[in-house]
């Protein structure tokens, strides 16, 4: 059993006042607090890199490896991201932790996964840890698998109301993790890397929201586009790759939105600055009881 | 089931080349990671039929681009891997 999130909520004087609009308004007012904001990155520098760390590398890494490594040093720049809601109270996560979604080989559709501290691990020990669950997911052979077989076992009646209970106690109450299937909760955000090739070009995308609801950010990345724009006054061809970003704007406003994307966009961009700090951090953080500290944001 | 390069090899070819379009022109020797053509769908397709069909276990140290290059790495790696008797001799 683990707590994935602080003991204490943060205190309303803390939580931006637009945000508290959002955070406070009566569900009958039909308020939507979801943003989507979508960006690009420069694709020739991130491939660059990739195939160069490939060249000599040990382990495999793809820019699913690197999307995961640029959202978990973007949220430990900006902590107060690293949030969930339960109820009408917004609660730390204890530690910088990504969601992955995968496609699951054995069973033909999408799965979770969870990197946890992520933010303190190298790209290598991140693509060897997804590569371990995937070959293991493919297989039918890890713990997780078993549960997720017996869980198809509850008729669509019991299903549901399994889910309408644990949803109503993990909405109002800060549960703990129990077990394999809902570890994942111990995230603030998802990532999809949707870059595969034969994938469509991406104009927009608005993400899913799990219900588990632990994930208020997704971050997803798209497939490889060609697109002409003017450097020195020249005409060149450039290779970009769409980002998505969907938030809640009753633990973030716009402002804080857009910058935390800009540091994941600069990361991927600039993709030797994901190699930074993985070393000297956080041992600390890991074994640290103490969450990150939100502060407050400005609306 | 004795492994045989030049089976494995036209196995591996054909399963590459039935990705789509941008696969067809594959061959033993293309650049699978230079060329942005290995992604991780196409690297689990590759890891699980090889697995079934071969009986070889992958182990996540074993995802390295240097077994993944190119389809001749590839089918190196797997006749490295197979027992010695299942090797078909040259």
């Amino acid at each position: 059993m683990k707590w994935p999130l602080a003991k204490r909520a943060i205190p309303d004087r803390q939580i931006p006042l637009y945000n508290r609009f959002y955070l406070h308004a009566a569900a009958a007012s039909q308020v939507d607090p979801i943003m989507v904001w979508g960006t690009e990155i420069d694709a020739d520098a991130l491939q660059a890199f990739l195939r160069e760390r490939n060249r000599n590398g040990r382990i495999l890494i793809t820019v699913a490896h690197a999307l995961i490594r640029a959202a978990a040093l973007a949220l430990e720049q900006f902590p107060e991201m690293n949030v969930r809601l339960v109820g009408r109270r917004i609660y730390a996560f204890r530690d910088v932790n990504i969601r992955m979604a995968f496609f699951h080989h054995r069973n033909g559709e999408m799965d979770l996964l969870l990197i946890s501290h992520a933010n303190s691990k190298s790209l290598e020990q991140i693509g060897l840890e997804i590569w371990q669950r995937l070959l293991q997911a493919g297989r039918g052979e890890g713990d997780r698998d078993r549960d997720l077989a017996r869980l198809r076992w509850f008729s669509g009646f019991w299903f549901r109301q399994v889910l309408r209970l644990y949803g109503f106690l993990d909405r109002h109450m800060p549960l703990p993790s129990l077990g394999r299937l809902d570890a994942t909760r111990a995230s603030c955000v998802t990532v999809n890397d949707l870059s595969f090739r034969g994938a469509p070009p991406m104009r927009i995308y608005k993400p899913t929201r799990f219900p588990d609801r632990a994930d208020s950010l997704n971050l997803t990345l798209g497939p490889v586009e060609s697109k002409v724009v003017a450097r020195s006054n020249q005409f060149v061809s450039i290779n970009v790759m769409p980002l998505f970003l969907r938030a809640d704007h009753r633990l973030a406003d716009a402002q804080l939105v857009g910058r935390f994307l800009a540091a994941v966009r600069d990361l991927l961009s600039h993709p030797e600055r994901l190699d930074s700090h993985a070393d000297e951090s956080t041992a600390q953080a890991r074994f640290s009881e103490s969450p990150a500290k939100p502060t407050a944001a400005s609306a | 089931m004795t492994v045989d390069r030049k089976q494995l090899e036209t196995d591996i070819v054909q399963l590459v080349q039935a990705r789509g379009a941008r696969y067809t022109e594959v061959t033993l020797r293309t650049d699978l990671l230079e060329s942005g053509l290995l992604d991780s769908l196409l690297l689990m397709d590759l890891i699980f039929h090889i697995e079934e069909v071969y009986g070889i276990r992958f182990d996540s140290n074993h995802v390295n681009p240097s077994n993944f290059r190119t389809i001749m790495d590839i089918v190196s790696f797997v006749l490295d891997q197979a027992p010695v008797s299942q090797r078909h001799p040259e």
